[in-house]
């Protein structure tokens, strides 16, 4: 399988590590492009990822290599811009109108433009998936889009962030909201700037995603009502993705004892359903390690697909 | 937000821009306008498209020349190399025809918009954002994709305060190729623009009052609607009613977003509203219209009862003759069935039934009305109203005419018969007196 790998950061260079390790019988990766924001390298017989020099002059722009490479499937691992996911959107639209298949984690593009990509893709006869984008290696979109087979999915709440959880339960434990951000900076949990995770934004983001993917309900970021947790905390309080009537994003006080209020970085997804009541998937939601096996299982359920159709 | 749409003779002469562009600027909202080509330009760029391919060049530079006639800037010159390249090629593809005929709305829309002044700023389909599939002449938009990029192009225009002028009738691929959206296209722009918008209504400005409850010509009271459902619609347009294409209603349908249709010349007159639900009124009959040119062929033959598979052969047989049914009648005793097509089809259609059919002795024979009339009456409320079959027949039977064959459709939205041409018009009148 020849791959084009969209982004050399930590998510990047996990998925090149996984796949050298991987032993699948038949199936062969191979790295025939690498790039990043500046251009694309290109080698037909493989490139190895390790032996990249960023300084290395490139063989093409970024669009270029992912429109004319030689191969079966794009993997879109550049980091998240929300304010900017115009790139992003322009490099999926490049890789399905030249019928190349997709893996994508990177979450700008899905957040604003999800209903117009999986349309793309459709009618381009190529396959998208994005499994790492929620749930980092617990596969939760698959679940979720099984548990929705044969029954009706009533209700759907979630636990999408493992930075906001983890200092959620700190509070819980009596710390204040400062500290608990202070020492998740220093576990290299939250970032230095940690908007996109206090203020709910990267919840909401996940929840647009499942909406889409599992509900088949169209949205974008803009349709969520979105409160992060700044001033929340004490007691047994989550930050909790709900879709409802409409889509929300708030602190909730919960159920200590329900299985739903995971601790530290975990996090939950709870569907109820019609006929099978309430089920609940509990997994590490982040991590590059975690985060490229996901993209390794999309890599091969794609795999089996293409060849299952020929 | 409101999307108004102007059709060829609403841009076609400076007076009709003005009375246009009027039309926009005492808008209290902000508006996207969508115009057509100018009247009778389309069929020019056909005619020269078609000259330039068979390497007429007297036709092709009279045709030019016409163009030029009720066009200027740099365009005409980006025009001329296509149809030089048409000339050279010596063919014209599906797809060059959709390039060619898209000059009509890309001339007309920087016209409009230097009308309209500074504010105004035009746009080519796919600059606006919307992107279709390669069906050259009758392309679809991607819908999701074309909902995306009309809010990502167009929307800001508005927050700016600017008015988008976009051109009806003409899209672009995913590669960048030109595309034509087909019969009704400029009303199906926009309406797409509408939907991705959220707009409040979209306004089709033409020259014609609204869509009546008859042809004027038959009935001469009988007045524009001032509102009816998009089903109503839907069905109305099937039976010729002038204004509207049922694709293009479709994203108006699917947002629920009221489309107005009204006269350009007569901004006083409000039109006909068409909306998500039908107009409470008296009356269950929305409208009554005559179909024209229609044959009628009844397979007759006692061979054919109980027989499997009869009903599936007949019309297999008729559409492989190319026949276009507009209406079917069968009895339960199966012992015909009658069938109502264009009248230009009908020899083609005799041909293949008495082939198919009467020659192995499936059919004893296959019996021809040359010439008559569809009336079809059309209402929302008809359903579940008790006593308008009675009423309805009542009346044309009072008119002395002669009812041949009835079908109504399990909707109960439209309930049409057929009669002799000559008594067409006096069925019409007198379905319209009795509940119009």
């Amino acid at each position: 399988m020849r791959i084009v790998l969209v982004g050399l950061g930590t998510v990047g260079r996990a998925v090149a590590e996984r796949l050298r390790e991987l032993r699948v019988p038949g199936f062969a990766p191979r790295l025939v492009a690498a790039a990043d924001s500046q251009g694309a390298w290109i080698d037909r017989s493989g490139l190895d990822f390790a032996a990249l020099r960023k300084d290395a002059p490139r063989h093409a722009g970024v669009l270029e290599a992912i429109e004319e490479a030689e191969a079966d499937v794009v993997i879109e691992a550049a980091p998240t811009v929300l304010s900017a996911p115009g790139a992003a959107i322009e490099r999926l639209r490049a890789a399905f109108r030249s019928g190349k298949h997709v893996v994508c984690v990177n979450k700008a593009p899905l957040a604003t433009a999800m209903p117009a990509l999986v349309e793309l893709a459709r009618y381009n006869r190529v396959q998208f998936r994005f499994s790492g984008t929620v749930g980092g290696g617990t596969p939760v979109l698959d679940w979720a889009a099984r548990c929705a087979e044969g029954d009706r999915i009533l209700g759907l709440r979630a636990i999408l962030n493992g930075t906001t959880n983890y200092i959620l339960s700190r509070m819980e434990e009596g710390a204040t909201f400062d500290a608990a951000l202070a020492e998740a900076q220093e576990k290299g949990y939250a970032e230095r700037d940690p908007s996109m995770d206090v203020d709910g934004i990267d919840t909401a983001v996940k929840l647009v995603i499942l909406a889409n993917a599992v509900l088949g309900r169209r949205s974008v970021l803009s349709d969520v009502a979105v409160r992060g947790i700044r001033g929340a905390g004490g007691g047994t309080v989550r930050l909790v993705g709900e879709i409802g009537e409409r889509l929300s994003v708030a602190p909730r006080e919960m159920d200590p004892r329900s299985p739903f209020a995971v601790r530290g970085t975990l996090n939950a997804v709870q569907l109820t359903l019609q006929n099978t009541g309430e089920v609940t998937l509990v997994g590490r939601g982040a991590g590059g390690r975690e985060t490229a096996t996901a993209v390794v299982r999309d890599l091969l359920s794609i795999w089996h697909r293409h060849w299952e159709e020929r | 937000m409101k999307v108004l749409k102007f059709g060829g003779t609403s841009v076609a002469t400076p007076e009709a821009r003005r009375a246009s562009a009027n039309l926009v600027r005492t808008q209290k909202e902000p508006v996207v306008a969508v115009v057509s080509a100018h009247d009778g330009v389309t069929e020019l760029l056909d005619e020269a498209a078609r000259a330039a391919a068979a390497g007429n060049r007297r036709r092709l530079a009279r045709h030019v020349a016409e163009v030029r006639a009720r066009h200027d800037g740099p365009l005409l010159d980006e025009l001329e190399r296509v149809l030089a390249g048409l000339a050279a090629l010596g063919e014209l593809t599906p797809r060059s025809r959709d390039l060619v005929l898209s000059f009509g709305e890309r001339l007309s829309a920087p016209m409009f918009a230097a009308d309209l002044g500074s504010s105004a700023v035009a746009l080519d389909g796919g600059a606006a954002g919307i992107v279709t599939d390669e069906q050259w002449g009758e392309a679809s938009p991607l819908r999701e994709v074309t909902r995306h990029e009309l809010r990502q192009r167009v929307a800001p225009l508005l927050e700016q305060g600017r008015i988008p002028v976009v051109t009806g009738f003409i899209g672009v691929t995913q590669h960048g190729a030109l595309t034509t959206l087909g019969r009704g296209g400029s009303d199906f722009t926009a309406t797409l623009v509408g939907a991705a918008l959220g707009a409040g209504e979209v306004w089709l400005c033409s020259d014609a009052d609204g869509l009546r409850a008859a042809d004027p010509r038959i009935v001469a009271e009988a007045a524009p609607l001032p509102e009816i459902s998009f089903a109503e619609a839907m069905e109305m347009v099937q039976f010729g009613a002038k204004g509207i294409h049922p694709r293009a209603l479709e994203p108006a349908v699917e947002s629920g977003i009221p489309v107005r249709i009204l006269n350009t010349f007569r901004p006083d007159v409000p039109g006909t509203r068409i909306g998500p639900v039908a107009a409470s009124g008296p009356g269950a009959v929305r409208s009554v219209h005559l179909v024209r040119d229609v044959s009628l062929l009844t397979v007759a033959g006692a061979a054919m009862v109980g027989r499997r598979g009869t009903a599936a052969r007949i019309f297999e047989t008729v559409a492989s003759a190319g026949g276009n049914v507009r209406m079917i009648s069968q009895s339960v005793s199966e012992s015909g069935i009658s069938i109502a097509v264009s009248r230009r089809d009908l020899e083609a259609v005799r041909a293949a039934l008495e082939g198919a059919l009467v020659r192995p002795g499936l059919v004893r024979q296959i019996q021809i009305e040359d010439e008559v009339g569809i009336v079809a009456v059309v209402g929302e409320a008809m359903r579940g109203t008790p006593g308008i079959a009675a009423r309805l027949f009542g009346a044309v039977a009072r008119a002395g005419v002669n009812v041949v064959a009835i079908a109504q459709g399990s909707s109960e939205l439209s309930i049409s018969f057929i009669v002799e041409t000559a008594r067409g018009e006096d069925a019409v009148r007198a379905v319209y007196s009795e509940f119009l």
